[in-house]
């Protein structure tokens, strides 16, 4: 025997018409939502069928008006979509401008109205955000602060003259005046959009992990996405040289909280979890480079 | 799991199989035994001499690419699961673009959670020990 589901009309039917009941035949397809595995999908029949989610039976009701002993149906009415899934009649800027305006002020507001049907357009704003301000920090970095790495590298040169210096510095210093080089800067901008591609689909399929071990993934994988998509508008702040970048991950941190929090519908104790552990894990990437680059300042400067 | 009949991958299934090559193939390219990259070291098990979660991960990445699956599962099993896992999608999601109308289907329940929870546990403590001087 299977489970009854809720049912609602699509959104975009819902914005033509008036509330009304459900007619008796279905017109055209609708929306259920599955009791076992909370996907939505699209049927056009009611009845015993199974979910094409997780394959569980389930029982999608008879319209209101054909079934005095329905339960009371549970309406699933889907978002409009936010500002940036509505580019098409924003336009492009207005819809990105106002998605990470939203993002950095209205955050919950931004979040309630991400459609989980969008990842493809989730999924440009967040490589396209990213990339885009990641390539200019990387550029105005080496413009503004090419005095303090020549510097740097005045100083390291001078200490890898000392005989006791690991060859191992010499090293670093040649690949560090390669990576300065404008073609190896320019080289690197290009690449930024496949970093954040990569970046921000482990750090989705690490968030929705840890939320599905914890129990805390409510509404599948597209809605984990959609929280870490959007979280990344604060890293508009990578252009910032210096500071931006730390700042800008900090609030990704707590963005993608409340986006998990909103999207999957479950408690900040759940939704904080879900997003910290991981960075419990992570902290020793993220840390990597520092510990490396410590161990070699150890080592140059001879302290056993 | 189940193998059940699917459509054309989802965006986000395409976006995994992409993120999936695209690491093989790093693994595959770096040599991270050889200088500079054999210089990073993870903090957490220079600083307590116990490895962290993902410790062992890059190198089962770099086995599992060349085929040495023994040194492979020896870094870490899971990250070995993980690459062929991963090999294993991007080869399936290639196949469902050129038409096959198949896909797995997984069902996270509570069991499943504990699963992965016991194996996470399972390979730190191999990890661990393997490692341990």
């Amino acid at each position: 025997m299977g489970e009854e589901v809720a049912i609602a009309q699509a959104a975009w039917k819902l914005l033509l018409r008036p509330v009304r009941l459900l007619p008796d035949v279905l017109e055209s397809d609708v929306l259920a939502r599955c009791p076992s595995c909370h996907n939505t999908f699209s049927t056009e029949r009611t009845g015993r069928q199974i979910c094409p989610v997780c394959g569980k039976p389930l029982v999608v009701p008879e319209p209101p008006a054909a079934s005095a002993t329905a339960p009371t149906a549970e309406l699933v009415s889907e978002p409009q979509g936010t500002p940036w899934e509505r580019r098409g009649e924003l336009g492009f800027w207005a819809g990105w401008g106002q998605t990470v305006q939203q993002a950095l002020l209205e955050p919950g507001r931004l979040f309630a109205s991400a459609r989980l049907d969008r990842g493809g357009a989730q999924l440009g704003f967040a490589v396209l955000t990213s990339s885009v301000f990641w390539a200019i920090g990387q550029i105005l970095e080496r413009l503004l602060l090419r005095g303090q790495t020549d510097r740097m590298r005045q100083l390291l040169a001078a200490a890898s003259r000392n005989p006791d210096v690991a060859p191992m510095l010499q090293r670093m210093l040649d690949v560090q005046s390669r990576a300065s080089s404008p073609g190896a800067v320019l080289a690197l901008a290009a690449l930024t959009p496949v970093f954040t591609f990569v970046m921000l689909y482990l750090n989705a399929g690490v968030t929705h992990a840890v939320a599905a071990v914890l129990g805390q993934a409510k509404r599948g994988f597209p809605a984990t996405f959609a929280a870490c998509a959007y979280a990344s508008a604060p890293l508009v702040l990578l252009a910032v040289p210096a500071c931006g970048s730390i700042v800008g991950v900090i609030w990704l941190i707590v963005l993608t909280g409340i986006g998990m929090k909103v999207t999957h519908r479950i408690s900040t104790g759940g939704a904080a979890a879900s997003v910290l552990v991981p960075y419990l894990v992570l902290c020793c990437l993220t840390f990597l480079a520092m510990g490396a680059l410590a161990m070699a300042l150890r080592n140059a400067v001879g302290q056993p | 799991m189940r193998i059940a009949r699917a459509g054309p991958p989802s965006i986000h299934a395409a976006g995994f199989a992409g993120v999936a090559a695209l690491l093989l193939l790093v693994a595959a390219a770096l040599p991270i035994d050889a200088p500079l990259l054999a210089l990073f070291a993870c903090p957490f098990r220079t600083a307590t001499s116990w490895p962290c979660l993902g410790c062992g991960l890059t190198h089962a990445f770099q086995f599992t690419v060349r085929g040495q699956i023994g040194a492979a599962v020896s870094a870490s099993p899971l990250g070995t699961l993980l690459a062929i896992a991963g090999a294993a999608h991007a080869g399936w999601t290639a196949l469902r673009f050129a038409g096959v109308p198949y896909a797995p289907a997984i069902v996270a329940g509570a069991r499943t959670r504990w699963a992965c929870l016991l194996a996470l546990a399972a390979n730190w403590i191999f990890v661990a020990l393997r490692t341990r001087p």
